[in-house]
């Protein structure tokens, strides 16, 4: 190579084709993606987010949560993520349309977490969400800095953990989440894909189709 | 083409070949191989510190900025902009300045430009330690740091530029492509980056597309080429000889940076996206070897010759081929589905910023800082020791994250073993991983004091003469 400017300029259209292709071509597939009005329902999906919940993504996003737990379960047959009871189907696009910052994930040291609040037989409460993330359990860390320990003063909070064992604090304190740990415990309980849209369905002719 | 880089014969004991290069840019290069080994010990600490929390998670769990999550996010920032970053343009400049003949121009843009970056780059880290950090990998960096980083990076590109264009010759080598081609394209992903993902994100999932080329545009078009420009110069340099099949050379730089870019959705197999998005990605990934073989064949005399310098880059070289063809077996959607969302990532991930990259920056760093300081190590001992570490923790790291995303990927895909059986099954392996961190910081402690002791003994003199 003698050219320095034709060095630079193919260096821009190396840079400029995949790109395109690749992140514009995604977008101008999915980026506008409409909500899925479901006539029988009267009702559109996925449903926005409440304002704690968008909230709690923030809080889940600034301690990088995505570090160990992914948001994108796989179909039936590819992998276990339906037969861990992670979700009755796929993850679609569509599901993500009002996140923020969607956390997909890379990395499975805990469990997925899109379906979290739909898990069948049981999903879990916010009591359990917080006796989680104070005490840790396996290989997830306690999160005890979203909590407060603190004396009693008059009457008992309605919102204290009720913990046992170990982690049962003193008589006279209690245990009450910060703001923080109420954003996040919100924002785990809105997590819900239960709702199935035409592209979703696992019917193999059909797949990809139904886009509106 | 067909020429290498004219070879010198290369005298062991330096002071060799000192160039005005190395004696006008002292203090700016300096200062940027000097930021590259602090934050290299900072994020060797931060690693080893959560890869202890993988194995007992209550470790330093009361601290909010210390927790597991903004660890390994505070470990990655610091390595890829301040070790990856600021090594990779020590080397750039260095040997850009060279190819030129001439001192490096507009030094003090060099000098601001490294400080802003260095500086920012702390504030990054505070941000994310506090919780702005975005959570993406490889882009984890807090919004409002972004600009500041865009602009000092330009600025550090400055003399690189000028060199480039006032080169004494029009023929250029393949080391000068590749650091060229660093230099301009880093701010575009940036950019990419800040615009797509923080300023007007894109809907939903489609940022998942867009981290994905981040992710993979930063790899292929910014950390590799900055090890291939070093090594492309040095390795010619200490054997002597041309490089063979250097024809080729052109191939594998282009097949980089234009496949390169649709690689990015391999880790999105089986995700909510459209399956083009991983299809092209699985199919350009097989492409990409091209790139490998080539680099491969071109370098390969790194593995006959002796040295430090050759040293480093014949396993970096390794790793990095290596790297390669591991992205490509577990690309297949059939070997996806066991090691998809495991260590065994992780570690592919250490193959190739610890193993190739890095590696390949060590041994050029050895070589262009014997220079810039105008003298031997002062140590051959802590050489060695450095070079002995290095490779034993990069082994028990690699090969231990390895196993254990293997036994961990076999136990996700049977519903029926729990995640604290998973955790039982891969501790042992992930206690490895944790020795072998602690090797490689330790490691690069003695690197770091002999460049310090080298630097002293610099100085000394200067001042004894004057």
């Amino acid at each position: 190579m003698k050219n320095g400017l034709m060095l630079f300029l193919g260096l821009l259209a190396a840079m400029l084709i995949p790109w395109s292709a690749i992140v514009l071509g995604a977008n101008h597939e999915l980026g506008r993606q409409p909500a899925y009005y479901d006539d029988n329902d009267s009702q559109a999906y996925p449903l926005r987010p409440s304002g704690i919940a968008a909230e709690g993504e923030q809080v889940y996003r600034g301690l990088n949560c995505a570090a160990c737990h992914t948001q994108q379960v796989r179909r039936d047959g590819y992998g276990s993520d339906v037969a861990r009871g992670w979700g009755d189907r796929q993850s679609v696009a569509r599901d993500y349309i009002f996140r923020a910052n969607p956390e997909l994930g890379a990395l499975r040291i805990g469990p997925d977490l899109a379906n979290l609040a739909g898990r069948k037989p049981t999903a879990p409460d916010i009591d359990d969400l917080y006796t989680l993330l104070y005490e840790g359990q396996g290989a997830m860390p306690p999160y005890r800095f979203l909590f407060q320990y603190r004396k009693i003063i008059g009457q008992r909070s309605d919102d204290a953990l009720q913990l046992v064992g170990r982690y049962e604090p003193r008589p006279g304190y209690e245990v009450v989440p910060t703001r923080a740990a109420q954003r996040l415990a919100g924002y785990l309980l809105s997590l819900n894909s239960t709702y199935t849209y035409p592209e979703a369905r696992a019917a193999a002719p059909a797949a990809g189709e139904g886009r509106k | 083409m067909t020429l290498a880089s004219t070879p010198t014969a290369e005298t062991p004991a330096a002071p060799a070949e000192v160039t005005v290069v190395e004696t006008a840019g002292r203090v700016p290069l300096l200062l940027l191989a000097g930021s590259a080994i602090a934050w290299l010990l900072v994020s060797g600490i931060l690693a080893l510190a959560s890869s202890i929390q993988l194995v007992h998670p209550d470790f330093l769990s009361g601290w909010s900025f210390l927790s597991y999550g903004r660890l390994t996010a505070l470990a990655e920032t610091a390595f890829i902009y301040g070790w990856v970053g600021n090594a990779g343009l020590t080397v750039a400049l260095w040997m850009l300045g060279r190819l030129s003949g001439e001192p490096l121009r507009a030094p003090n843009w060099l000098l601001a430009g490294a400080s802003f970056w260095n500086f920012s780059l702390l504030l990054a880290l505070i941000g994310i330690a506090i919780g702005y950090g975005t959570a993406v990998p490889f882009f984890e960096l807090p919004t409002v740091t972004i600009p500041i980083l865009f602009l000092s990076y330009a600025a550090m590109a400055i003399p690189g530029v000028l060199a480039w264009v006032g080169r004494r010759r029009d023929l250029m080598f393949a080391s000068q492509w590749y650091a060229v081609a660093a230099l301009f394209l880093f701010p575009w992903i940036l950019a990419v980056g800040y615009f797509m993902l923080d300023k007007i994100p894109v809907q939903g999932a489609v940022q998942a597309v867009v981290g994905g080329w981040y992710a993979q545009a930063l790899w292929t078009v910014w950390m590799a080429p900055l090890a291939l420009a070093g090594a492309y110069y040095v390795v010619p340099r200490v054997t002597g000889k041309l490089l063979p099949a250097y024809d080729s050379a052109v191939l594998g730089f282009w097949v980089l940076v234009v496949v390169g870019g649709f690689t990015g959705g391999r880790h999105l197999i089986g995700g909510p996206l459209p399956a083009w998005v991983a299809s092209v990605a699985i199919v350009t990934t097989f492409l990409l070897l091209v790139h490998y073989v080539v680099v491969l064949l071109n370098l390969r005399v790194a593995w006959g010759g002796g040295g430090t310098a050759l040293k480093f880059i014949g396993l970096g070289l390794f790793c990095y081929v290596l790297g390669g063809f591991a992205d490509a077996v577990t690309s297949v959607r059939g070997v996806a589905v066991s090691t998809q969302f495991t260590f065994f990532d992780v570690a592919q991930t250490q193959l190739a910023l610890y193993g190739g990259v890095t590696l390949m920056l060590l041994g050029a760093l050895y070589f262009a800082l014997a220079r810039i300081l105008g003298r031997p190590w002062c140590s051959a001992g802590l050489i060695r020791a450095h070079w002995a570490l290095t490779v034993l923790g990069l082994a028990a790291v690699v090969i231990c994250l390895a196993v254990a995303g293997l036994r961990q990927g076999a136990d996700l895909n049977n519903a029926q073993v729990s995640f604290a059986a998973i955790a039982d099954d891969t501790r042992p392996w992930l206690v490895g991983a944790v020795a072998g961190a602690a090797a490689l910081l330790l490691g690069n402690i003695l690197w770091a004091l002999n460049l310090a002791g080298t630097a002293a003994a610099m100085v000394r003199e200067e001042l004894f003469a004057s």
